[in-house]
């Protein structure tokens, strides 16, 4: 049952416990290598701080040639991300590189956190709140963080 | 790894010019120091990026079940070269390839400089 995809998701898992990134971890699901559970804490000084965001990655025996299906499952308010939890992020669609793993995909998802993209937007009332009223934006974010300890 | 041998060379020899004008403690010192920083560098570029395993041995598909024998590396299984000097194993790379014609590390358009091993 051993398969390239599987195989490459072995050391992810390993580089992800050997080195791993600060303010992100993931682990796959007990009976299944090809969906993982993932959770994101939100970056300092950004509205997102002390959020636990939860997260699954769904991979196909077609990985690392291509990207898995990353989702949010803690409720976001966040212009690229979507109402289904789903992410807009070039490198997990046209930019994906093969060369990508795990712990990268998981730091860019935070990098995400603290740079909205306000130009494509996936949640266009999240992405014009972040351009016009960066207050009320904040509010909506931090019932998010808030969300986040209960689920 | 050839390259590498020659690089050690030409700075042992330049340490030897260096020896005539200088004390001899000091040149053994300066030695060492760069003789490290060639190796950890050497080593960094000898793994496949796409499938994290040393090129020189079988890649991650060749590895697998079914294909044990002969040590599980194929014929060929060989590292393949780009012009922009990334290397990879040619079966990753070409899995690439069928979708995307460019390096995966440096996003240059892909054209293969040598392959061998
Ligand atoms: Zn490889
Ligand atoms: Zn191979
Ligand atoms: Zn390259």
């Amino acid at each position: 049952m051993s398969t390239p995809a599987r195989r490459r998701l072995m050391r992810d898992f390993k580089k992800l416990q050997e080195d791993p990134p600060s303010g992100v971890s993931g682990a796959p699901t007990d009976n299944n290598i090809m969906l993982w559970h993932a959770i994101i804490f939100g970056p300092h000084d950004t509205p997102f701080e002390d959020g636990t965001f939860k997260l699954t990655i769904e991979f196909s025996e077609e990985y690392p040639n291509k990207p898995p299906t990353v989702r949010f499952l803690s409720k976001m308010f966040h212009p690229n991300v979507y109402a289904d939890g789903g992410i807009c992020l070039d490198i997990l669609q046209n930019r994906w590189s093969p060369t990508y793993d795990v712990s990268a995909i998981l730091t860019s998802i935070q990098s995400l956190l603290s740079d909205p993209n306000p130009n494509s937007p996936a949640n266009s009332m999240a992405a014009q709140l972040y351009k016009e009223n960066r207050r009320e934006y904040e509010k909506r974010v931090k019932a998010c963080v808030e969300q986040s300890w209960a689920d | 790894m050839a390259a590498s041998g020659a690089t050690n060379d030409e700075m042992m020899d330049i340490g030897g010019a260096e020896l005539d004008n200088n004390k001899n403690e000091k040149m053994f010192t300066l030695k060492k120091w760069n003789a490290v920083a060639m190796w950890s560098w050497d080593v960094e570029c000898d793994t496949c990026a796409i499938c994290r395993v040393q090129v020189m041995d079988a890649c991650l598909r060749c590895q697998g079940d079914g294909n044990r024998q002969a040590g599980g590396k194929q014929p060929e299984c060989v590292v393949v070269w780009g012009e922009c000097n990334h290397s990879f194993h040619h079966c990753c790379m070409s899995q690439w390839t069928q979708q995307n014609k460019r390096c995966p590390l440096c996003q240059k358009e892909w054209s293969i400089q040598r392959m061998g091993k």
